[in-house]
This record gives structure tokens, C-alpha cells and sequence, in this order.
């Protein structure tokens, strides 16, 4: 029996409304019989690369197609309207839940047909599609191919006239159709079991056969299918509630659950059905199924050759400065000229310079990417001539030529990098530079790309944004009709993973034990958030990839606008775009730069004094000697918890040491026990190794560890004489356990042939296989290095600017409290919010000038933009009308919102004016009063720019700092955890301070406001959390081993304030941690405190907590080292009765993973602003 | 210490206790004042001579009076004023009476929010702690022209007189002025605009006939919608005459209900209140020379007789008998 081909299929790219993946869909069709299946997504191309290569896979020949809404020809008359009621025509504001998702435009299955020409007809009507007002919907005028099939099916204007028993008027409609169509206009019959007339009726499906009959024009079958098997129906159902933003009506017309890929018996059957009610003869069947058979027939597009899949465009020569030559001659003149501007040539090693330039070339040649290296080279130009910060990143940092054309910052020659790592005649994939920019005008940058290159070669990359199980609980529990207070309790308790996963972790994770008890009353939620599980449900500009193609970009790729900046939208992702041939560069926006970029600029504003960061001494000593005491917090990639760790160990001393540390801090070194030999080996603990002396050279500068890729690459290049490009090969293959055993084989071989011994290679061989797939690419190392010595050396030397650009940039992963307590702790005086002085952005202000000896002290300045709710407007005015003379005077030329003038009065910005804040709340109410009734502007003032008193009670200091932290989010004037030393005292508890003296192995009890929760993975493959801590003092690193989960985990995650009993650990003169055994919500115990005395809080500590000191006999110490960076293997006796063992994730990279690790953990991260503080009914605002 | 604040505990829908219950305390008193839905004023002043008993035991007195009579259990407070016996109240559970002494007054309030004194709405409470006047002790310390200025002169007289201990009120006695309510909850998120103007008549059709089962008449309709996130929207619609006609109630609900619009709000309860409840002789009706609205009034009737007889389900209108 031959096959049947479905024409009519969507997939979850279709967003909230197909529930099956691609892969899924070409799988099931393999199964089920079928040699050919079309993928008509709506309004969207999105799943076709991933359909395409899932089909080849598969063995099934792709058709692609797009559902697209068309708006109707003309205006209709009024009479002719079928559907109208009396109540839709009333259009009412609803006061509540907002209107209806109009899906009422018809529907249209359009398939391309005529290999390229149809591809690129199917791309431009989808573009002219998203081109229409709010949701995407063709235009008639835009509604015309050549290359294109289409199908009319029950949701098309033409099937709801049949719907509506209306043949005369579905004829009326057919016209304009088959004007521009013609033949290749088909009528789709589709029936899925229902009663009625409407659509997946019988009587639909067999009127439409009929009506084609009629009319001559030719019909076809499909089911018009939505998921892949059967019984998907109920996610269907869900799909269709979150894209209508209602919920499942259980009385109303539910999804028929026959929408699924059926195979041809299934299919012949419905055939043999509507033609008997369409009153033909039941063989009449098979002339329906034969149409269906050559419309599939006639839509022939090959992947390869008309998507464009695997050729490589780039911008055409002339647009990147080329002129008449060709690119590569542009290139390597382009490249001279750099030697000469850096001076190379005039160096003593210039040979080696000149050599390694000509072979990048050669390399460059072959490929030919000269284009490529231009494009990159002309996007840095602009953007260094609009004044933007741009560094390069990436493995792109280790080519000579990017560098000698101002793309990559470092000398790779200088630093060892290796050409081979980012391009090599061996390697056939596109080369991949990325730039980083100034976050904060990223979007300028795009828009300069855009105008150098014009819309019809650029365009964003979109990231199809995919349900997890928080998005999955919400939409399906609102589907569900469940409360959403309980809804946003049950989504937000669970960590970010994947959906699938729901059930595993309420099984699995101790902070999820309380709603795993009342699992059972969620009913069907579970499965259907598995079922939701990484479908589409909408789609997002990626936060960095550019598109950048020659003049016919827009034939072979749908583009949309995005939705905030309206940039053009390519809809595939980046695996999409490159595995199409679409030169993708990354444009990061690394909010660093930008808070670097602010920092110089202040200091020049304040100062005069120009600094230029990209010629900073090497080598600074202050700034060594800051990194060195492990104080970090704020500077690019060394500010983590883990790395501040690390940092002390190492004690850094040269950039070619942080280009180590930050290699070494990866999961893979951390897991591959590369920590501890280096350390030991450069404080000289241990002796340098080497595992033969030829392999020396490239080792001494990492002790005889290998940390990088490039070393590996030179490891293989020396051992087995092949060359950097295969070694490069080599390396890239191991990763992949099966090549490995050929690779193993290789080696050996030509090793021996280069006489080296047996147990020589087996030794060599042990470490490339162990960590050839562990290293950091030293390319990265560098390029990331450089923004961190860069931003040390402002810590170290303009701490004041520094902090105002951090504070303005926020680019860390500590709320910005955390950094005002580090500027506090180093001694920068933070000078109020004041409207008289504060700017826009923060600023340093002289606080007192140099005297004899005593350096100037510099001040940072609060600035107006971290009001809460303060528009950019408003603070530009603010910032402009200074200074001011009176509150009156205030109130009138920088007109500030009610509700803004009253915040800023709470944290002290008008105290100029005043000093009652209440009493300034009360004048600025009168003052609005008045400007709003139109009266006088009566003011009771005493005198001159003071108010008068009006004698209400001042703030406390308590409700001063609540509302800084309300409205600031910050507690500017002292930090939060001074109220409540009292309380602490009473506990015992040590301060960060005082902890540095705590010997190893005490037990102790700390407290803060927490700063940061991770749960990294690490070595042991068990799931540790990781969190800090800040009590004023000091910064307090915490960790949490699984022993202790089930007791803390839930108040870790889900507390602002914490109280923490642990023990000490040291492992340096500079590295401390305490391993948590027990942990309390310390709000809760401030106000059982104030409530009920320490009566409460002794009877709060026996009930919850518990003793569990006794718990961890012999097993205990081991266990309780922190495993990530000491890197001991870990303990068998507990590992071996962990429940998850097979469970773990294996990475890539052949290290073991616990499936909890590395994610966003539950709760709502780290305190900032209000929920900080108890609020008293009383506290203002 | 004359005055009690007595709230009765009724089952709900049990509002035609209610005037059984304010009979009760006008046993010990005349002059009683009802705070619809479920709780009285009562001046005891003369009766504590009558008795012999202070206005504390009698308290108990009434309370087992009422749980013995009704089985309707009190929470009663007891002070010099209306507004502290009312402020008393909020101290008070079943069996234990919260009485203010005389001279204690400014005491008592120091340290109650301002939202608790009666005459102070969620606005005013509002303002007032937004100005760090957050208890009444707070109020009655800060000056009175800063309290008039910021709540206005009345107001801010008022609010400072009453922080201070002053109570000028007096219990005013009256009928019983009520409302009654019927809700109609949905199990589920309800979007149909059918079934929600199914529920506003089912709604409407009970409140008629308990309207008209005590021989009332409302003035004013008022329609509460809850939402599925615990919010609401409520609207009121006073009559064009008082009644207690099944069908003028449902027409002013459904009015009320288009007005709002709804599509996609996902509505949990829908809610009628008839408020203003007079006595249904004093009602005026407009005649019309319609003979249909005459004999739907006569039809209605009839079908009160026929559900007194055989059960509220016996006769319904249509749409809800599916």
C-alpha cells in the first residue's frame, strides 16, 4: 500500500499551538509508513532547518510550508456578514481581564512548490505577513506567488462559507483565489470525527470535496495534524487556552485528539468516508488520495541546494572597503598596514610576524573568507568611530590578522595563542569572532551594522524562548482554572529546569519535600507540564547575534520585526543560521564595558585627568597587591565566590597568572583536579613535571598541567609531527568517546614513528585523553583577561569611579547593595541622594582635598536613575534645573511626579530643604494640591529656602533605612544587619571580620542578608549549594552539602536574611568558607525576638532546625570538604548509596554532572530592596 | 460604660433572626440602634439602674439569652460612647466581654491603628500613616491644624476629637434597615457570558423571593464580581422604584453586568446585594396600561405560593431548569 503524505502539519514552532517537535514528527513518519511530510508551521519558518535535518536523518523527503491568516480581498459588504451577533458588534473596554485574542482572520496552508523560486516566495510572504499591525496577517496586495501551492481548507473564508451552508458565497470567494493561483489552488478536506458542520466535521469535509468537484478545482485530504500521536489532545488543549489566555472550557468544544500524524490506512479510511457522504462511489476514494499524492509530488525544495543549507554567503566585496580589488588583496594590504602601525616590523623577531601573517593568509585564502575578516574589521571601525568600547572575544583573539586589523585587542604572537584554534585548513566550519560592546548602547550598535549594510543583508537572530517548568506550571495551571496565588507558590518553589523533569524533582529535591506531600492534589498538572515540556512559546531577539549576508538575505530567510526596536528578525536560531551559511557575529553587549566607559568618563569630568584603559601599565603593583587579597568583588571574572577562592590561592602576580586563574576556573579544570597540582606546583609544594622534556616548552608556563587548548593541540602537534590544523582536529575529536579509540590508535602509532617510548606516549596519551576536552581556550582566557586586569587597575586606582560606573552599569552578580557595602569597606565615602548635587548617573564629588601626603578623597554620589520609579525624563530635568533654591522652587522647574517628590523626600534628597521629612511630604502633597486645583501657591515658609515646620513626627532611623532600601534599593546611609546587632550579639554570632581569625574546624554561627545562591557542579557530581552572605563586616561564603539539604535547602533558598550554623574551613592564608549544617530565616527570628523575647526564639530553635550535630560520625570531615576546588574524589561509602548515581548527567566533556546541578536555583534570587526590611505599618510609602 | 457594641454570630442566611435578635436586647433597653448586616448599639444607661447590674454582666446576661433563645452566639464591648463601645468590640471574643472605664478612654486608644476608629476609611487611614500617624496616640499628639491639613478641616477635627477620648455620639434608634445577599460561585473559571447572566438570574430570582417572603422591598442593587486572583468589581444601580419584582432585579443585574464589559476576566463568584430594604406597604408602584407587567406580578405570586408549598425548585424560569 503506498504511503500517504500529510500537507497539513504544524509543529511546537508554532507557538502555543502545535504540541509535537519536528524531529518527532519526521520520526513518526518513518515509523508510520510515509516517504514524504510537509512542515506548515504558522506564521513562522522557524522549525525548518531542524525539520529539514531531522527528515534526512529519518529518510523522509521534506515539503516546507507556512500557515499564514490572509486578510480578505476587499472590504465585504455589510449584508454578506455571516457570523455577526449582536454583542460582538458592541465594543466594550472589559473593566476586567482584558479583551479576547482575535483569532478570527482566515487561515491558509501555503506550500512551495518550485524548488528556490518557492522558498523564497514562501520567505517573503511570511515576511509580508509580520510586516501587518499587532499579529501577523497577509495582506491581499502581498498575496501573490508563483512559486507557491495553496490549500483552502475549513479555516480559509472559503471553508467557513461551506461551514455556514453558503456554496454560492464560497464560490464568490473562490474567484479572487483562483485569479492569482489558478492551478495551483486546492480545496483540503479534513475530518476528525465531529459533529456539525464545522470544521473536522464530516459534512464540512464532504461539501468541500463536493464544492471542488463543482467548481473544478482540485481537491486533497489532510488532518491537519497538531501532534505527533494520538492522545496529545489534552496539550493541545492546554496550548490552545495559553495562546487564547483563557482557560480550558470543559463544556465547550474541546481539540477532537484525531489532529495526529495518521498513517495511509487511517487516512484511506476518512478518504472512503467523505466521498460516500459527498455521494460518490466509495472507490472514488483513491482518486482523493491520488490528488493529495501529486500535489506532494509537484512540491520538490531541496535542503540543500534551494534552502541554501551548507554554501556560505558573505557581504558582497565593495561594502567592506574592498574598492576594485578583490577581498583577499584588500586583506593582506590591510594586514601590512597594521604591522606598520603596531610597529611589528620594526622588532627584531619581525620574520616571525611577517611568516605568521602570510600563513593566516594562506589559510584565509583557501577558505575564502577574506570577506569575512573585512566585514568583522569594518563593524569594529564603526563602532570605535561612534566612541563605543570594543574588545574582541573568542577564539578569533588568536589570529594574527584579526588583530593587525583592529579587531582582537592582544598580541597572539606575544601570548602563544594559536592560529589553528580558530581557523585551520582542516577545519570546514564557518570561523566565529565575537565583539564585545558597551551593553548600555548595544542597540546603537546594531543600528550603525544595520545602516553600513542595509536591511536587506542584516538582520537579529531570534531565540525561540522554549517552556521550562516554571512557565509550564503557570500556563497549565491557569488553564486549569487553579488559584494563581497558588499557582506562583507551586511554580515558584521549583528550581529553573526543564519541564520533563517535574515529577523526577519533586521526588528528588529536598526543597521541594513540602510540595511533593501535596503533589497528589494537583491531578493532571504534572502531566501535562512534562508534556509541555521545551515547545516554543514564543519567540526573542537573541542577546547577540547578527546576521550578516549579501543582497539576497531576504529570499532565503523569513524576517520579522522584533518587538521593542522593530530591528528586521531573521526566525531561525543560531544553530539554524549557521547550519543555513549565514555569517553570524556576535555582538555581546557586556555591561563592563560600560560601567568601565562610565568610570573613565567620570574621571575626566571631575578631574580633567584622561585615562585610557587600553594603555594601562602592565603589571601594576596595586592593582596585583588588591586582586591578591582576594577583595575583587566588581572586577570582570574574578568576583564570584568560587574565584575570589581561587584568587587567594593562587595569589596572582603577572597577567599571564589571571589568564591561568581564569582558565582554571571552569567546570571542567575544577572537575579534572587541575586546581590543586598547579597550585601545589607554583607555590612550589611540588616539583614541575613534565611528561617528556620535547613537551616542555609548551607546559612551562602552566607548571606542567595542562590548562589550555592550545597546549594540547601542540602536545599532539609534537608528538605526532601532524601539524597544528590536524592537531586541532584531534583535539575536537576527542570529546566524542568513539573517536577516541581511533584517536588513541593514531597517536600511538605516528608517536612511535617519531621515536618516542611506549610508556612515554601511554603517559602523554592519559593526560590528552583525560584533559584535551577539559581546557579553556587560551584565546578566550586572554581576551576575557584583559577587561579584568583593566577593571582591577580602576578598582585599585579610581575606586571611587569605579564604583559609580558599576552602580550605574549593575554588570555583577551581587546586587548593587552588596557593592556600596565593598565602596564602604574600602573606604569611599557614600555622600546621600541630594537634588541639588545628585546626577543622572552616579558621580564622584571631592570630599577632601590632597594635603601633604594624604591622597584626595573621593566621594560616590547616589544618582537620581536608581529612584524607584523615576523616569529618564524626570531625571534629566531634575539633574538640569540645579541647583535649587526652595522646595517651591524644586517642585516648580523640575516637576517631579507626586509620588517621585514624595520618594525623594523619604531618602533625604530634599533634607536641604527641611530637615522634617514628613513635613516635606505634607508641604509637596499642598504644593500638588494647589497646582492642581489651580489656587496659590501659598507656602508657609521661615525664612528663606527653609520650610516650616509643620510637627509631625520625623522618621526613625529604622523607617529612614526602610525607605532607602524601598526606594533605593540599597541601604545608602549604613548597612541593614547594624539594627539588628543587638539580636546578633545575643546569639553569638562571629562577624566576616572576626572569621578571618576562626580557626579550621569550628563550629560557629554566622549571619547576613544573602548576596548570591548557586548550585555550580562540581567534582564530586553531587549537588552543593553554594551561597554568600554580607553582615556589614565582610563578605561570608557558605556551602551546603547534600547531607544537609533536607534540613536547609527550602530556608536557603527561599530567606532574605539568614542565620547559619557551620563549621570553619581553611585552605589558605586567604581562603575560608563555612560549611552550613543548619540554617534559620533570620527575619522570622527577628520578629519572634521582638514578639516574644528569647523565650521564642529558644522554643523557634528546638522545633525547626534540630540538632544536627550528631549526625556525621567518621564519614563526617571528609565529606565536608569543599569539593569543587579541592578536588579529592569523594567519598565512596556515601556516593554509593546516593539515590541519583544513574541519574547523572554525563556532559560532553566526560565528566559526570548531578542532574540538579548548574541551575538557577528556586526562590527569587538574591534580597534586594524591600524585602529586605519588615515594613511597620507606620514606614512611609 | 453604658453603651454596648453587640455582634451577633449568625449562621449565614439567617438574616430573618436578625430582628428576633435586636427584640431581644430591647428587652433590657428601647434605645437600640442596628448596624446591618449582623450587629446592634444598645444604650444601657437606664437599665443598669433598672437591673441592678452594670453594663458588663449584663452583657453575659444577653449573650446566654441569645445562645439559649437562638443559639446564636455575641461578641459584645461595652464603653462610655458609641465609638469606644465599638472599639471595645474589636478587643472581644465569645465569653469575654471588652469593656473601656470611664476616664481610661485616651489610654485605650494610644496604641489602636487609625484604621480601627470608626468615621476613618481605608482613605483617610491611608494618608494618615503615610504621615507616620500611624496609631491614634500618634493623631491625638500631633497638632490639629496639621491633622486638618492633611485630611481637610472636618475630617481632621473629627479624627483628633475622637483619638483624644471625646465621643459625641449618641445611639439613635431605628428599624431594621438590612440587605440581603446571594452569591452564585462557579467551581471553575467561568468565562461564558451566558452562564453568568444564567447565575444574575438565578441570583436575582432568590433575593426577590426572600424580599418578598418578609414583605420588603430594596432600593438599590448591588453586584459584586470576583475574580480568580481574589479581586473584585462592584457596582451599584438604585432602582426606579423600590421593589421586590424577580424580573425588575434581574433586568438591573444584567444592565449592571453588560456595562462591565467582561471577556476574558476569569470570573470565580458573582454576587447580588439588595440594600435599602423598606417595608413593602410603604412601596409606591408605577402603574402602566401594559396588562403584561400585571400579570407577570401575578404569576410571580402565584409561583411563590406554588414553591412555599412544594419546595423552592417547583417553579423556575426556563433557562435554569436545564
Amino acid at each position: 500500500m503506498p504511503g500517504f503524505t500529510h500537507l497539513h502539519t504544524v509543529s511546537g514552532f508554532s507557538a502555543r499551538y502545535g504540541a509535537s517537535h519536528p524531529e518527532r514528527l519526521a520520526g513518526r513518519a518513518i515509523e508510520r509508513g510515509m516517504d514524504a511530510l510537509a512542515l506548515t508551521d504558522r506564521d513562522t519558518l522557524a522549525g525548518t532547518v531542524r525539520f529539514a535535518k531531522a527528515c534526512a536523518k529519518a529518510g523522509v523527503r521534506p515539503l516546507f510550508g507556512a500557515e499564514l491568516a490572509v486578510a480578505a480581498p476587499e472590504p465585504e459588504p455589510e449584508a454578506d456578514r455571516t457570523d455577526t451577533s449582536v454583542r460582538r458588534d458592541r465594543c466594550r473596554t472589559p473593566v476586567r481581564g482584558g479583551a479576547f485574542v482575535d483569532e478570527s482572520a482566515p487561515r491558509v496552508t501555503f506550500l512551495a512548490r518550485d524548488g528556490a523560486r518557492g522558498w523564497a516566495d514562501l520567505c517573503r510572504l511570511v515576511s509580508a505577513a509580520h510586516t501587518a499591525e499587532g499579529i501577523p496577517l497577509l495582506s491581499w496586495p502581498d498575496n501573490h506567488a508563483d512559486g507557491l501551492t495553496v490549500l483552502l481548507g475549513p479555516d480559509s473564508d472559503v471553508g467557513r462559507a461551506l461551514a455556514a451552508g453558503r456554496p454560492d458565497r464560497a464560490a464568490r470567494l473562490l474567484a479572487p483565489w483562483r485569479e492569482v493561483y489558478g492551478d495551483a489552488l486546492r480545496l483540503e478536506a479534513v475530518w476528525h470525527g465531529r459533529e456539525g458542520t464545522g470544521p473536522g466535521s464530516l459534512r464540512l469535509a464532504s461539501r468541500t470535496v463536493g464544492f471542488a468537484a463543482e467548481q473544478g478545482v482540485r481537491p486533497v485530504l489532510s488532518n491537519a495534524v497538531r501532534y505527533a500521536d494520538p492522545g496529545q489532545g489534552e496539550v493541545a488543549d492546554v496550548l490552545d487556552a495559553a495562546r487564547r489566555l483563557v482557560p480550558i472550557d470543559a463544556t465547550g468544544e474541546l481539540d477532537s485528539g484525531e489532529a495526529w500524524l495518521k498513517d495511509a490506512g487511517a487516512m484511506r479510511h476518512a478518504a472512503e468516508r467523505i466521498v460516500e457522504s459527498a455521494g460518490f462511489r466509495r472507490d472514488t476514494a483513491h482518486r482523493l488520495l491520488e490528488q493529495t499524492r501529486a500535489t506532494a509530488a509537484e512540491c520538490l525544495v531541496d535542503p540543500e541546494d534551494d534552502l541554501g543549507m551548507g554554501a556560505v554567503h558573505f557581504p558582497e566585496p565593495h561594502l567592506v572597503g574592498a574598492g576594485r580589488r578583490t577581498a583577499q588583496r584588500t586583506l593582506a594590504s590591510r594586514a601590512a598596514a597594521g604591522m606598520v602601525r603596531h610597529g611589528y616590523d620594526r622588532r627584531r623577531d619581525h620574520r616571525e610576524y611577517w611568516e605568521r601573517m602570510h600563513h593566516e593568509l594562506d589559510i584565509i585564502a583557501h577558505h575564502g573568507f577574506a570577506s569575512y575578516f573585512l566585514t568583522v574589521a569594518q563593524v569594529v571601525d564603526d563602532v570605535r568611530h561612534l566612541g563605543i568600547r570594543v574588545a574582541a572575544r573568542g577564539s578569533g583573539a588568536g589570529s594574527l590578522v584579526n588583530h593587525l586589523l583592529g579587531i582582537a585587542h592582544a598580541d597572539p604572537v606575544e601570548h602563544g595563542l594559536l592560529m589553528e584554534r580558530f581557523l585551520s585548513k582542516e577545519r570546514v566550519v564557518l570561523p566565529d569572532i565575537d565583539i564585545d560592546v558597551e551593553s548600555a548602547r548595544r542597540l546603537e550598535v546594531y543600528r550603525a551594522i544595520i545602516g553600513r549594510f542595509g536591511t536587506e543583508r542584516v538582520a537579529m537572530v531570534a531565540m525561540p524562548e522554549t517552556y521550562r517548568v516554571r512557565h509550564a506550571i503557570r500556563d497549565v495551571g491557569a488553564a486549569l482554572s487553579m488559584d494563581p496565588a497558588e499557582i506562583d507558590r507551586v511554580a515558584k518553589s521549583f528550581p529553573h529546569i526543564r519541564a520533563r523533569d517535574a515529577r523526577a524533582a519533586l521526588e528528588e529535591l529536598p526543597e521541594l519535600k513540602a510540595l511533593a506531600g501535596e503533589q497528589e492534589r494537583y491531578g493532571r498538572l504534572w502531566g501535562l507540564v512534562e508534556g509541555l515540556d521545551a515547545l516554543p512559546r514564543g519567540v526573542a531577539m537573541h542577546p547577540c547575534g547578527v546576521l550578516l549576508s549579501d543582497a539576497s538575505l531576504l529570499s532565503r530567510t523569513p524576517v520579522m520585526p522584533t518587538s521593542g526596536e522593530g530591528f528586521p528578525m531573521a526566525q531561525f536560531d543560531k544553530d539554524d543560521v549557521e547550519d543555513l551559511g549565514l555569517l553570524k557575529l556576535d555582538v555581546l553587549g557586556v555591561r563592563m564595558q560600560s560601567a568601565m566607559a562610565h568610570a573613565v568618563a567620570e574621571v575626566k569630568r571631575a578631574t580633567g585627568a584622561e585615562v585610557d584603559l587600553d594603555a594601562v601599565p602592565e603589571g601594576d603593583p596595586a592593582t596585583y597587591r588588591m586582586i591578591r587579597s582576594a577583595e575583587t568583588l566588581g572586577c570582570f571574572q574574578i568576583e564570584s565566590p568560587g574565584q575570589r577562592d581561587l584568587v587567594g590561592r593562587l595569589q596572582p602576580s603577572t597577567f599571564h597568572d589571571l589568564v591561568v586563574d581564569i582558565s582554571l576556573f571552569r567546570p571542567g579544570p575544577v572537575a579534572a583536579d587541575m586546581v590543586r597540582p598547579f597550585i601545589e606546583a607554583r607555590h612550589g609544594r611540588a616539583p614541575v613535571r613534565y611528561p617528556h622534556e620535547d613537551l616542555a616548552e609548551p607546559l612551562a608556563g602552566t607548571y606542567g598541567v595542562v590548562v589550555f587548548h592550545e597546549q594540547i593541540i601542540d602536545i599532539v602537534a609534537i608528538m605526532t609531527g601532524c601539524g597544528r590544523g590536524e592537531a586541532d582536529r584531534v583535539r575536537r575529536g576527542l570529546s566524542d568517546p568513539e573517536s577516541q579509540g581511533r584517536i588513541k590508535v593514531w597517536f600511538a602509532q605516528h608517536a612511535t614513528a617519531n621515536g618516542y617510548d611506549a610508556e612515554t606516549i601511554q603517559r602523554t596519551w592519559e593526560i590528552v585523553e583525560a584533559f584535551g576536552s577539559y581546557g579553556f581556550c587560551k584565546a578566550h582566557a586572554v581576551a576575557f583577561a584583559v577587561p579584568t586586569y583593566q577593571s582591577a587597575w580602576l578598582k585599585a586606582h579610581h575606586p571611587a569611579a569605579f564604583y559609580a560606573g558599576l552602580l550605574t552599569h549593575d554588570p555583577g552578580m551581587y546586587p548593587k547593595r552588596l557593592l556600596l557595602a565593598d565602596a564602604r569597606r574600602r573606604g569611599v565615602p557614600i555622600l546621600p541622594l541630594d537634588v541639588n548635587k545628585s546626577g543622572v548617573a552616579h558621580r564622584i564629588e571631592l570630599v577632601s582635598e590632597s594635603r601633604s601626603r594624604k591622597p584626595a578623597t573621593w566621594g560616590l554620589r547616589l544618582a537620581l536613575s536608581d529612584v524607584h520609579g523615576i523616569s529618564e525624563a524626570e531625571a534629566e530635568r531634575i539633574a538640569e534645573g540645579q541647583p535649587y533654591a526652595s522646595l517651591l522652587d524644586f517642585w516648580e522647574r523640575a516637576r517631579p511626579s507626586r509620588p517621585l517628590a514624595g520618594r525623594l523626600a523619604q531618602v533625604g534628597a530634599l533634607d536641604a530643604f527641611g530637615a522634617n521629612r514628613r513635613d516635606l511630604q505634607l508641604h509637596l502633597t499642598e504644593l500638588h494640591r494647589g497646582a492642581r486645583g489651580g489656587r496659590g501657591d501659598q507656602l508657609p515658609l521661615s525664612g528663606g529656602r527653609r520650610t516650616a515646620s509643620a510637627g509631625l513626627p520625623d522618621l526613625t532611623s529604622a523607617e529612614k533605612l526602610s525607605a532607602e532600601l524601598g526606594v533605593l534599593s540599597m541601604d545608602a546611609s549604613r548597612n541593614l544587619m547594624d539594627d539588628h546587632r543587638t539580636f546578633l550579639r545575643e546569639l553569638g554570632v562571629v562577624s566576616a571580620k572576626r572569621l578571618r581569625e576562626a580557626r579550621h574546624g569550628e563550629t560557629v554561627l554566622v549571619a547576613g542578608a544573602k548576596a548570591a545562591t548557586q548550585t555550580p557542579p562540581v567534582r564530586s557530581g553531587r549537588r552543593v549549594i553554594f551561597s554568600t552572605l554580607d553582615d556589614g563586616s565582610g563578605l561570608v561564603d557558605l556551602a551546603f552539602f547534600d547531607d544537609s539539604h533536607d534540613a536547609c535547602a527550602h530556608t536557603v533558598f527561599h530567606s532574605w536574611l539568614l542565620l547559619v550554623r557551620g563549621v570553619v574551613q581553611r585552605r589558605g592564608p586567604r581562603s575560608l568558607s563555612v560549611v552550613g549544617s543548619a540554617a534559620w530565616n533570620l527575619a522570622d527570628l527577628l520578629e519572634v525576638r521582638r514578639d516574644e523575647g528569647l523565650e521564642g526564639v529558644a522554643a523557634r530553635l528546638t522545633a525547626a532546625g534540630g540538632s544536627r550535630e550528631g549526625d556525621d560520625p567518621e564519614g563526617g570531615p571528609a565529606r565536608r570538604r569543599l569539593a569543587g576546588s579541592d578536588g579529592r574524589p569523594a567519598p565512596a561509602g556515601s556516593a554509593a548509596q546516593y539515590p541519583m548515581e544513574q541519574r547523572k548527567i554525563r556532559m560532553s566533556t566526560g565528566y559526570e554532572m548531578h542532574p540538579w546541578a548548574d541551575l538557577r536555583p528556586a526562590g527569587e534570587g538574591p534580597a534586594v530592596g524591600r524585602k529586605l526590611w519588615h515594613q511597620s505599618p507606620g514606614s512611609a510609602g | 460604660m453604658t453603651i454596648l457594641c453587640v455582634r451577633f454570630q449568625p449562621p449565614p442566611t439567617y438574616e430573618a433572626a436578625l430582628p428576633q435578635l435586636l427584640g431581644l436586647l430591647e428587652e433590657f433597653t428601647p434605645v437600640v440602634e442596628a448596624l446591618p448586616p449582623d450587629g446592634a448599639l444598645a444604650d444601657l444607661r437606664g437599665a443598669e439602674r433598672y437591673f441592678g447590674r452594670d453594663a458588663v454582666e449584663l452583657a453575659s446576661v444577653i449573650r446566654v439569652r441569645a445562645l439559649a433563645l437562638y443559639g446564636v452566639d455575641c461578641v459584645i464591648g461595652a464603653g462610655p460612647g458609641p465609638m469606644l463601645a465599638r472599639m471595645a468590640l474589636r478587643d472581644a471574643r465569645p465569653g469575654l466581654t471588652r469593656a473601656v472605664p470611664g476616664g481610661e478612654e485616651r489610654d485605650f486608644l494610644a496604641g489602636k491603628p487609625v484604621a480601627a476608629l470608626p468615621g476613618v476609611g481605608t482613605a483617610t487611614a491611608r494618608t494618615l500613616c503615610e504621615y507616620g500617624l500611624d496609631t491614634l496616640g500618634r493623631v491625638a499628639a500631633a497638632p490639629l491644624s496639621t491633622l486638618q491639613r492633611l485630611v481637610g478641616a472636618r475630617t481632621g477635627r473629627e479624627v483628633h476629637e475622637k483619638a483624644q477620648g471625646v465621643d459625641r455620639g449618641r445611639v439613635v434608634p431605628n428599624g431594621v434597615s438590612r440587605s440581603l445577599a446571594a452569591d452564585r460561585p462557579f467551581d471553575r473559571d467561568e468565562l461564558d457570558p451566558d452562564r453568568h447572566r444564567r447565575a444574575l438570574l438565578s441570583a436575582a430570582g432568590e433575593l426577590g423571593a426572600r424580599l418578598r417572603a418578609v414583605d420588603k422591598v430594596c432600593r438599590t442593587l448591588t453586584l459584586t464580581v470576583r475574580y480568580a486572583d481574589r479581586s473584585t468589581t462592584t457596582r451599584s444601580r438604585t432602582l426606579k422604584e423600590p421593589t421586590a419584582h424577580s424580573a425588575a432585579l434581574t433586568r438591573t443585574a444584567h444592565e449592571m453586568y453588560e456595562a462591565l464589559g467582561l471577556q476574558r476576566a476569569r470570573v470565580r463568584t458573582v454576587a447580588l446585594r439588595a440594600e435599602g430594604l423598606t417595608s413593602a406597604e410603604q412601596a409606591s408602584h408605577q402603574l402602566t396600561f401594559d396588562p403584561v407587567d400585571e400579570k407577570v406580578r401575578r404569576i410571580e405570586e402565584v409561583a411563590d405560593r406554588a414553591r412555599a408549598k412544594f419546595g423552592p425548585r417547583a417553579v423556575m424560569p426556563g433557562s435554569l431548569a436545564a
